[in-house]
């Protein structure tokens, strides 16, 4: 983990969310920015996740690898997820998205924040 | 033809947020679970069961509430109202005795290591399953 890249990653996570929550409050379903916003956001988290996963596939030790592995996994995982179900059409009741997509966004993108704090902790406790 | 309210559905509109929740919850409860089963299941086989039971309701909340099938909104509070009694009962339970409970659940406390969101959560589930019923 690099801090500095952490804090980009954190602030980054913290833009999106409230700007999901501001499309909310705006009565707005999520546009091409919000998509936008969020490829960047999962770009950065990639980039992380990838120089950690090599330094500990190439020996840094943990406590907990096995765990901060999964966590890894999350944090590129949950944002692509969440967009997906912010913009999608219900095929039950074929509503589209609403307003309330932005909201989605902005707790899978808080979700992700907390992971990657959680992986910043179990850095911190290597062997 | 007769201009009739829309078939309100538990996945409509706000409901996709309390659906993000609960799939996130059952993501890290379910996880959470399996590495405390595989990892160290002698130390705390209590504690890291009950993990393993609330990621499972989590998981039944969220078919639940997503879902558009008949037994959907019977799943979904089924779901939502165990998870309300296990928060309570595991919640009161460690307030009062940590002894048993040398590793953290999602609902010790009260769900204190993930902000009480465990504690809101049924109770915002529980009003929305009831303020999407049937009129």
């Amino acid at each position: 983990m690099i801090v500095a890249l952490e804090v980009v990653v954190l602030v980054a996570l913290g833009v999106l969310a409230v700007y999901g929550l501001v499309t909310t409050a705006l009565n707005r379903p999520p546009d091409r920015t919000t998509k936008i916003a969020v490829a960047v956001v999962v770009a950065l988290l990639v980039v992380q996740a990838a120089i950690a996963a090599i330094r500990v596939l190439t020996g840094v030790q943990l406590a907990e690898t096995s765990t901060f592995l999964i966590y890894l996994a999350v944090s590129i995982g949950v944002l692509p997820i969440a967009a997906q179900f912010a913009t999608a059409t219900d095929e039950n009741t074929g509503d589209g998205p609403t307003r309330w997509g932005g909201t989605v966004i902005a707790v899978g993108a808080v979700a992700v924040a907390v992971a990657v704090i959680r992986l910043q902790y179990l850095w911190d406790a290597r062997v | 033809m007769p201009v009739s309210e829309p078939v309100r559905t538990t996945s409509s509109g706000p409901g996709r947020v309390l659906i993000a929740v609960y799939g996130i919850f059952a993501l890290s409860a379910t996880a959470r679970a399996a590495v405390q089963i595989a990892a160290k299941f002698q130390e705390a086989p209590v504690a890291y069961l009950l993990s393993a039971l609330s990621g499972v309701v989590y998981i039944l909340a969220t078919i639940g509430l997503a879902g558009h099938r008949p037994w959907s909104r019977r799943l979904a509070w089924t779901a939502v109202a165990i998870e309300l009694v296990g928060v309570l009962v595991v919640g009161t339970f460690t307030v009062l005795d940590s002894g048993d409970f040398p590793d953290d659940t999602v609902w010790s406390v009260y769900g204190r290591g993930y902000g009480f969101i465990p504690l809101v959560l049924p109770l915002v589930g529980l009003w929305w399953l009831r303020r999407t019923r049937a009129r």
